[in-house]
């Protein structure tokens, strides 16, 4: 179908989007930067909104910037910007490994970090490894501008806490510093393509004698948004990689897996537990290759 | 709805056009500028057959509006013969290999496979597979495809 | 019979344009002045109409016109004439309960009672675009009754079902029995063992990449319709459209070019095709319409869809001694075509020399979207209940699964063999196939591959079926050949490929014949205007049908050409000699070209004759094509995801006029089985009946990074039945690919005891069976 209906402006400034954003009334204002979720819906015409407030030719808002001890990337910057960044590959390598398995080519070369992030999506990727790392993002509205960290801001599928006033400007992500650091990831899908039903990822970062220093978790489609999987962290924290078995223990305590269409709450608590396990087991190897 | 006039470069022509913001970029294409090779096969940014080089990267054509194109470069399957109306080695390949059946998905599988061989250009089969993903095919079974963007990169390697 | 063009891998003419993206498709075409028609939709599965009200949506913005039920009575259309019931002399012939009549029911364009599924077209809006018209449709307001709703096969045909049409109270629109009951119930009686299983065959939907569209322009001054509407044949579209718009047949035209894709699915007439000329008569300026996939979800013709329970009975050393079958078809809500029901019942003992079979054939209404072949009909169906009872056969009586097949298989010299229900095998080297299958899908490695991915903590199945499939399809095909002085001929043929390649192997053809280049060769398809007799393409008909009446017109038009030859060479036509496109006097150096004879004749006078020809043939045997498929799966046990790891083929599609065609046809083929098999499903709310399949988020359809690259070979055998011994290559790639896939997961999963898996069969219910049986 035809999108139903609408205006569209293309502001050049965050100022501007923000005063269009506050002025919208009892309208239905929306940004729209990838468009790659968007537009399907209003396609189906199930988002019809009045206005459409393109964000593309805002300037600044597609750098990503090394700050040290955290990555700053600017919310409009598109998720194949990310796929070839070498900044991102070296410093987010939790990131690099997760952001090829978003979408296709074709939608990551429109797609955008922030659309991705404040559209919510249970299995999504790029937020996992963010909130995995302890992202925040940057919410700006005409009156304020707020830091807002990720965890927390996943509020059910495909609803995040961004008021209909705020752009995402940009997105916060901490770098781990340390000598070996080892990633894993794991999703289960229908196919390698689709959405995944359940995924897994891990950053794990080792001492010298092979004990785990740093742990960051998370798993998707094992709770109604992306979800960090703290109890695991705590585990594995201060264990050796051989005591991994017992970390997985208060899992269940820590999901809350659905039954819908695609899979069974079953299904997913136990391939949840076999991904972790495995994307814990990939992150330590790949820290201990670092290390040797 | 007020229509905006939108300039866009498409296969290395200017085109002014007024439209609806509503338009998208495919049905622009095809409906004004009446370059009907792009497809249109779902129109929610699955099947892939409405891809075109947008600032030479492909992307979903029915994913974007044609108010967003102002001022952008567009190459549609047109584009990829040359000026002298000869037909791409890639698109020689397609023929070759017969990799197309009703052809309908084959201007978003060029536009695909195109865009992988400039970013690789000795892809294996599970590049090309991956690459050609996000492109629905009813007919070929993908098979001679990858058979056809596997010998445009082979001869590109020998220069042939 | 050496062939130099029959049989060569020639470059496809048709991709000159599709590469460049210069194709025809239907909604390429434009007309000064065209409108957009929009269609309005049952929310519904079942319900009465009430009313509609049109007073919001007539006033938006750019509307023409909106016509429901009520106008298209008031201008006397007529409901499309279907013929539902396969006709032609071989075909199974079913028959209504009872040795009744067949109910088939009105296909009103527009109904004014009641609608019967959700997607049923009840009203159009036309506009000056097509949002507007999108946009009217959205407010059109419709007062339903709602009615209790069936959507499931077996459920709809049980006692107390919604009825769906008033005239057949129980839904159970056919029933027929084919085979000898008496001789079979006494082979079950003496068998040493019986095997029964109960198979569910899933709806299914087509899904070519171009969606339907249509462009009505009626000419006010001539009072002719130009309708340009892709579809499986333009012949037949002309003439339903006729009549339903109640006029002379070549009042109407149709016009087709290229057809992105069909499947079975544009054979059959739609409603939209002649409301676009109808609307467009009513406003006086052309209209177009163009389906967007939401609607095709909806309101395609859907696929396959049987209910069967089969057993068969075997002595005590494996011999199969009879089978039985109870097959229930769904038509859906409107008949449109029981090909399906009778193409399946004429190949239910497969491959095998099944002394006698008893069937019973059923076809049931209920709340969906009409059903029509869809690749393959009917044969992929039945293909799944005798390997798949094979097989289990096998596992369960301690038969070692390929001796039992070996044991059972019909063989060379059996050919043509009668089966127990009435077909007739034209030819085929069964043995021979799996034969060459095996080897090249390198059997005996197996359990060495099996072994290394066990070490990997995989489980690797493997999958085995033979299929054999029938080619009727209409019987009459016409060709006409036109040598132009330009050194081009023309061949118009009524079939309509949509992707086949038919310019491509129906040249080649012509080009053998007439010994001529095949890029001289224009095939000519589409417009009823140039093409007035023509079966279309469907059930693997095409090249058979058209490469015999290409050959007759051939060998006429060469006759016809040696006495002209002979006035224009001033020679004796016993001494003309045909070779190479030009006739030549024997031992001389005196020749004239079949072109240059066309300059000629045009210019002499007292020539009258034109380089023309018209050939009609009709063919009434089918044929049989054969083979047999091997898959390899492997699962991860831990989620259940899996991967195809091997699928080899080999089959016998008779002689093959252009392997690169037959081949594609082969991996495209067994890709679309695959699709069913693993992933796709019309899942519809039991309740409510709505779809739950709307869009590609939640209809899997297969992608390139779910499959292998496939080894595929071909065993032709001629088929005796006609000149050039061509079989067909269309459906042989999906027929057997289901049961290959099931097999193969059984075959994996049988550890865990696992019996049998209703497709699709997903990584979760993969998982799900594992964890049962751990």
């Amino acid at each position: 179908m035809k999108a139903a209906t609408f205006d569209y402006v293309r502001p050049a400034s965050v100022d501007e989007v923000c005063r269009l954003l506050a002025d919208a009334g009892e309208m239905e204002r929306k940004i729209i930067a990838g468009g790659q979720t968007l537009v399907p819906l209003m396609a189906m015409r199930m988002s019809r909104p009045d206005m459409l407030i393109d964000i593309n030719d805002v300037n600044g808002l597609s750098e990503i910037e090394d700050k040290g001890d955290h990555l700053v990337i600017g919310g409009c910057t598109r998720q194949r910007a990310l796929e070839r960044s070498e900044i991102i590959s070296k410093r987010l390598p939790l990131l690099a490994k997760a952001i090829r398995k978003v979408g296709h080519i074709q939608t990551r070369n429109r797609g955008t970090i922030g659309g991705s992030i404040v559209h919510g999506d249970p299995t999504a990727e790029i937020s996992m490894a963010a909130l995995a790392l302890e992202a925040s993002v940057l919410l700006r509205s005409v009156s304020e501008e707020k830091e807002v960290p990720l965890d927390g801001f996943f509020e059910a599928a495909m609803v995040t806490n961004i008021e209909p006033d705020q752009i995402l400007t940009e997105v916060r992500i901490p770098v781990w510093e340390g000598a070996s650091i080892g990633t894993g990831f794991y999703e289960t899908a229908s196919r390698e393509s689709d959405y995944a039903i359940v995924s897994a990822m891990a950053q794990i970062e080792l001492a010298a004698d092979g004990t785990i220093v740093k742990a960051a978790v998370s798993a998707g489609g094992v709770a109604p948004c992306p979800l960090k999987l703290r109890g695991v962290e705590l585990a594995l924290k201060g264990s050796k990689p051989a005591e991994l078995s017992s970390a997985l223990d208060g899992l269940d305590e820590e999901i809350d897996p659905d039954t819908d269409v695609h899979a069974t709450a079953g299904y997913r608590s136990r391939v949840a537990r076999r991904l972790i396990t495995r994307a814990i087991e990939d992150a330590v190897s790949e820290a201990k290759n670092e290390r040797d | 709805m007020k229509e905006i006039e939108v300039t866009l470069t498409v296969n290395k022509r200017v085109h002014t056009v007024n439209v609806a913001p509503r338009m998208t970029l495919v049905d622009c294409l095809r409906d004004i500028l009446r370059l009907t090779g792009t497809h249109v096969g779902c129109e929610h940014g699955v099947c892939g057959a409405c891809s075109v080089m947008f600032d030479g990267e492909p992307v979903r054509s029915c994913l974007m509006f044609a108010v967003q194109a102002e001022g952008h470069e567009i190459t549609t399957v047109e584009g990829l013969v040359g000026e002298d109306g000869e037909i791409s080695d890639l698109q020689d390949s397609f023929w070759e290999c017969h990799a197309m059946q009703c052809g309908y998905c084959t201007p978003g599988m060029l536009i695909s496979s195109h865009a992988l061989l400039m970013e690789n250009p000795s892809p294996d089969d599970h590049d090309i597979r991956e690459a050609i993903s996000g492109n629905l095919c009813r007919c070929t079974g993908y098979q001679q495809i990858v058979e056809a963007v596997k010998m445009a990169a082979e001869r590109r390697q020998e220069g042939l | 019979m050496k062939y130099q063009k029959i049989g060569q891998p020639v470059r496809r003419r048709e991709d000159a344009r599709l590469l460049k993206g210069q194709g025809r498709f239907s909604d390429d075409w434009s007309v000064d002045g065209q409108t957009y028609m929009a269609v309005v939709r049952s929310t519904y599965a079942h319900a009465f109409i009430l009313g509609i009200d049109v007073e919001v949506a007539r006033s938006m913005p750019g509307v023409l016109t909106i016509l429901t039920g009520d106008d298209a009575r008031l201008d006397n259309l007529a409901p499309i004439p279907h013929s539902p019931l396969p006709s032609t002399k071989h075909d199974m012939k079913l028959e209504g309960p009872n040795g009744s009549e067949v109910f088939i029911g009105d296909h009103t364009l527009l109904p004014t009672d009641k609608v019967r599924y959700v997607g049923e077209a009840i009203a159009i809006v036309v506009a000056e675009t097509l949002a507007q018209a999108e946009d009217a449709a959205e407010v059109v307001s419709v007062n339903y009754d709602p009615l209790p709703a069936v959507t499931d096969t077996a459920k709809a045909a049980e006692n107390g079902a919604p009825t769906i049409w008033d005239e057949v109270p129980d839904n159970i629109c056919v029933e027929t029995f084919f085979g000898d009951k008496e001789r079979t119930d006494a082979a079950f009686a003496a068998a040493q063992d019986v095997v029964e299983m109960d198979i569910v065959i899933d709806r299914v939907t087509g899904v070519p990449m171009e969606p339907r569209a249509a462009l009505g322009d009626y000419n006010l001054d001539t009072g002719r319709y130009t309708i340009y509407a892709g579809s499986g044949g333009s012949v037949r579209q002309k003439r339903e459209i006729a009549e339903v718009l109640g006029v002379e047949g070549d009042t109407v035209r149709v016009v087709s070019k290229d057809v992105g894709g069909n499947f079975g699915t544009r054979n059959r007439l739609y409603v939209e095709f002649p409301l676009v000329g109808w609307a467009s008569r009513k406003i006086g300026r052309p209209v177009k319409w163009t389906c967007d996939r939401g609607e095709s979800f909806l309101s395609d013709y859907q696929g396959r869809d049987l209910v069967t329970r089969v057993s068969l009975a075997l002595d005590d050393a494996g011999q199969f001694l009879a089978m039985r079958a109870d097959n229930l078809s769904n038509v859906g809500s409107r008949m449109v075509s029981l090909s399906p029901l009778s193409k399946g019942s004429g190949l239910i003992t497969g491959s095998y020399d099944i002394p006698v079979a008893y069937l019973r054939s059923r076809a049931v209404f209920s709340n969906t979207a009409p059903t029509n072949a869809y690749r393959s009909s009917g044969r992929p169906e039945v293909t799944f209940a005798i390997e798949r009872l094979v097989e289990t056969a096998a596992a369960e009586l301690g038969y070692d699964p390929i001796e039992l097949r070996r044991k059972n298989l019909v063989s060379s010299e059996q050919m043509p063999y009668p089966n127990a229900v009435g077909m007739t095998y034209d030819s085929g080297e069964y043995a021979k196939s799996m034969d060459m299958c095996m080897d090249l899908a390198d059997w005996r490695g197996f359990e060495t591959r099996k072994k290394e991915a066990e070490s990997r903590g995989m489980l690797l199945g493997r999958g085995f079926a033979n299929y054999v499939e029938s080619s009727i399809g209409t019987p009459r095909e016409q060709a006409e050949i036109h040598v132009r002085a330009d050194g081009h001929i023309d061949l118009v043929i009524g079939t309509q490929p949509s992707g086949q390649g038919h310019e491509t192997s129906f040249a080649q053809v012509a080009a053998e014949w007439l010994g001529v280049p095949v890029n001289t060769i224009s095939v000519i398809v589409g417009d009823t205007d140039l093409v007035k007799v023509g079966g279309g393409s469907h059930s693997g008909r095409s090249m058979r049908m058209a490469g015999t009446v290409i050959v007759k017109a051939a060998d006429e038009l060469i006759e016809k050409s040696k006495k002209l030859a002979a006035v224009v060479l001033e020679a004796a036509e016993t001494d003309l000699e045909f070779h190479d496109g030009k006739f030549q006097v024997v031992g001389t150096d005196r020749e004239i070209s079949l072109y240059a004879l066309a300059e000629v004749v045009g210019r002499r006078s007292d020539l009258p004759e034109k380089l023309s020809v018209i050939e009609d043939n009709v063919m009434e045997t089918p044929v049989f094509p054969n083979g047999c498929h091997i898959c390899e799966i492997e699962i991860d046990p831990v989620s259940g995801a899996y991967k195809i790891a091997r699928y080899t083929t080999v089959d016998d599609v008779g002689r093959a006029i252009n392997p690169l065609i037959v081949d594609g046809q082969t991996h495209g083929g067994i890709v679309q089985g695959a699709g069913e098999a693993l992933g796709e499903l019309c899942a519809m709310d039991p309740e409510s009946g709505q779809p739950l399949a709307g869009s590609f988020m939640d209809y899997h359809m297969p992608r390139a990074d779910e499959y292998p690259s496939f080894k595929t070979e071909l065993n032709e055998v001629p088929s005796p039945t006609n000149p050039l011994g061509v079989k067909a290559g269309g459906e042989g790639g999906t027929t057997p690919a289901l049961a290959v896939l099931v097999n193969g997961f059984v075959d994996a999963l049988r550890p865990f005891g696992v019996r049998d898996i209703q497709m699709p069969v997903t990584p979760r219910k993969v998982w799900e069976l594992i964890k049962a049986g751990s």
